[in-house]
């Protein structure tokens, strides 16, 4: 059967999209702007990344991450009546769980659907420079990567019998850390290296086979942040 | 064309160079060239696609001209329009996550027009056969998929000069017939080919001559005709691999070492599947000679590399049984009685000194006992060094010692020759013999032909 490229290929929302959503999760749902005169917003945006990650069909990950935020949040909540010092630490962790996660999943979800070529000619469009957009695609080889060795790092150890709790646990982060940050640095060259012998630069023109337009999803999305950073400024300056 | 004026090179850190240079590559010429280990062959290629003088720093004299611009006046994006490159290490040289934009990467670099990147990925994509592995993502395919692509996005881009690192260095017999026939489509379009390599039998049908070189110069200059003519001594006496393409689950292992006695490791129930996937393969009982140098063979991609892992208990979630005379080893004792040498080495060598790095496998640390086992590997010298600054080789006797030094009587290579010259894989193959002779097993995994014939005592076919 003959093979046709399928340039029409795209994930629910544009990069652009992606990267207004992540601005505004930081602002609402991190930095929780606004804060109670921002209430319904910053439900929305908790739970959107879930939402998004039942459009990949990741269904496992959406379970654990609702099981985690609903367990640290309840958790949270009931450490905080008359609590020890202990407590109070673990509520305080627990309570920037609750924080970060939503953002972090969002980021995840950006990163795992973003298409580096799709990304450089997005950022392009929005008149970025290269010199900030090319080390930023980076991101998205570096998490896999880094992740692929360290699993192959943690099996040799396993391997050879360097465990958590087994004999010499104490070294066992730094035994880790050395090899992974020396395959990675090698990994990091010869991928700059490669990269440039097949003409990426910066500050010329790129073209892209992916296209990238906003569709309707687009449209929802950037609607729900825009009204979230009208409404904050409502409350903020009028009320 | 390519044109090399007395070029020399010198890297900052003291590493290989060249020496005075100078050779004129025609249009449309293939050229092999080849030598041990750190002949400057890299080097060489580095100063064709531009690495050399403006990524890798040194001290450049002479001059090297593509198409008539001088390399060294020109920048790295202008040399790149006419030079491709496949370079030897499949896992870095992805810029893209997903294998289709990597096709498409450098016409896009160039701002070609995307109708047309599409009409030339479709050409190329049908051509060879690489339907399967599109919209894939790279981290879920195996090293010889990972080269085909590299080749393959080469072919997308309008180049005329192509450049080959050591390309071979992770594929089996398949993957190089694969190879060849993309080698032969670029001859057929008339491109330039300058190709490094150890093992060369496969590029007999194309090349127009050969380079020797030796520290750095060339030593020897061959036409087609007279290198094809060399015997397998010759080429082994240059430091290069004689192979003939030949499937390795075919070779008849030539060791010329006899066992008396007919003990048997047997593997029985091993079966392993990715989370809900199909099962890699499905082992009710395998017989394992016990005190052999036993070769596994097979295609790229049949699970070979996976059986060791699962072998040594590195996948916990792959049960099995490992019976050894009497002793019944499920699957911790099977763990802690097997220990693998890793395809790259580097992740498994953790200390800061050799020393060091052997004696953490010692059930009791015995630094005297330590220190014999490096002697023993030609390490005694370097056993104050940090594991990671030594030679790849090195690298891998290291972990050899701590194999030894850990006391398991089976011992595992994956893939332990991959990209070595002769006289390296000869010296593995001796290292093989020698553990072997301390009544240990061990199990290699390998597309080697020539280390197969070699160290191996006998060979089990893996479907």
């Amino acid at each position: 059967m003959e093979y046709r490229l399928d340039r029409n290929v795209h994930s629910l929302l544009d990069p652009r999209t992606k990267l207004l959503l992540l601005f505004t999760s930081s602002v609402f749902v991190v930095g929780n702007a606004g804060e109670k005169w921002m209430y319904v917003f910053y439900w929305i945006l908790v739970y959107l990344p879930v939402l998004l990650l039942l459009a990949e069909k990741e269904w496992k990950a959406a379970a654990v991450a609702v099981a985690i935020y609903v367990g640290s949040f309840y958790a949270q909540m009931a450490l905080q009546h008359d609590p020890t010092a202990w407590e109070s630490a673990l509520a305080l962790m627990l309570y920037i769980i609750t924080k970060i996660l939503p953002t972090v999943i969002l980021a995840r979800y950006i990163v795992k659907t973003t298409k580096v070529s799709e990304f450089l000619a997005a950022m392009n469009r929005m008149h970025v420079t290269d010199k900030l957009t090319i080390p930023i695609s980076v991101i998205f080889r570096f998490f896999p990567t880094v992740a692929e060795e360290s699993r192959a790092i943690n099996d040799a150890m396993r391997m050879r019998g360097i465990e958590m709790g087994a004999k010499k646990a104490t070294e066992a982060v730094e035994y880790r850390m050395v090899p992974l940050i020396a395959s990675c640095s090698i990994i990091g060259e010869e991928l700059s290296a490669a990269a440039m012998t097949r003409g990426l630069d910066v500050g010329k023109k790129r073209s892209c086979i992916w296209k990238i337009r906003f569709r309707f999803p687009d449209l929802i999305i950037i609607v729900l942040c825009l009204t979230c950073f009208v409404w904050w400024g409502i409350g903020r300056f009028f009320i | 064309m390519i044109c090399f004026d007395n070029v020399s090179f010198q890297y900052t850190k003291d590493q290989e160079s060249l020496k005075g240079i100078s050779l004129t590559i025609g249009e449309g010429d293939v050229v092999l060239v080849c030598g041990p280990s750190g002949c400057g062959k890299s080097t060489l290629i580095r100063c064709v696609n531009g690495l050399i003088p403006h990524f890798y720093e040194g001290n450049l004299t002479g001059s090297v001209t593509v198409n008539g611009t001088d390399v060294s006046q020109t920048t790295l994006r202008k040399i790149s329009r006419h030079v491709g490159t496949v370079f030897q290490n499949p896992r870095s040289q992805f810029f893209n996550v997903d294998t289709t934009s990597e096709l498409a990467f450098g016409c896009e670099n160039f701002g070609l027009d995307p109708d047309e990147i599409e009409q030339r990925i479709d050409r190329v994509v049908n051509r060879h056969g690489l339907a399967p592995l599109m919209d894939r993502s790279i981290f879920r395919l195996s090293g010889g998929e990972k080269q085909k692509i590299a080749c393959a996005s080469i072919a997308v881009e309008p180049l005329d000069v192509i450049i080959l690192d050591e390309p071979s260095a992770n594929l089996d017999y398949q993957g190089i017939c694969e190879l060849q026939k993309m080698i032969g489509a670029w001859k057929e379009e008339h491109k330039t080919i300058l190709i490094a390599e150890h093992r060369i039998s496969y590029l007999f049908p194309y090349i127009s001559r050969a380079l020797l070189m030796n520290s750095g110069e060339i030593v020897k200059e061959y036409s087609a005709d007279e290198f094809r003519a060399l015997s397998e001594d010759e080429l082994h006496g240059l430091g290069l691999r004689a192979d003939h393409m030949q499937d390795s689950a075919e070779v008849i292992p030539d060791n010329g070492e006899r066992r008396d006695t007919d003990e048997k490791l047997i593997l029985s129930d091993m079966k392993f599947s990715y989370r809900g996937e199909e099962p890699v393969f499905d082992i009710p009982r395998m017989e394992i000679p016990a005190g052999e140098i036993v070769g596994i063979v097979g295609a790229n991609g049949a699970g070979k590399s996976t059986f060791l892992r699962c072998l040594c208990g590195m996948e916990r979630s792959c049960k099995a049984t490992l019976k050894a005379g009497d002793e019944i080893r499920k699957n911790k004792k099977r763990r802690q009685s097997i220990y693998m040498v890793m395809q790259d080495v580097n992740h498994q060598l953790f200390t800061d000194s050799v020393l060091e790095e052997v004696m953490i496998s010692q059930e009791k640390e015995d630094k005297e006992e330590a220190l014999k086992i490096l002697e023993s590997l030609d390490l005694a010298e370097y056993a104050d060094k940090h594991p990671l600054a030594l030679s790849g080789g090195q690298k891998q006797r290291v972990a050899v010692a701590s194999a030894v030094a850990s006391g398991r009587d089976i011992i595992l290579f994956d893939e332990p020759t991959s990209g070595l010259d002769y006289y390296h894989m000869m010296q593995v193959s001796e290292i093989l013999k020698d553990l072997r002779k301390t009544g240990r097993t061990v199990i290699i995994v390998t597309h080697d032909v020539e280390l197969i014939r070699n160290a191996c005592t006998c060979v089990i076919p893996f479907k």
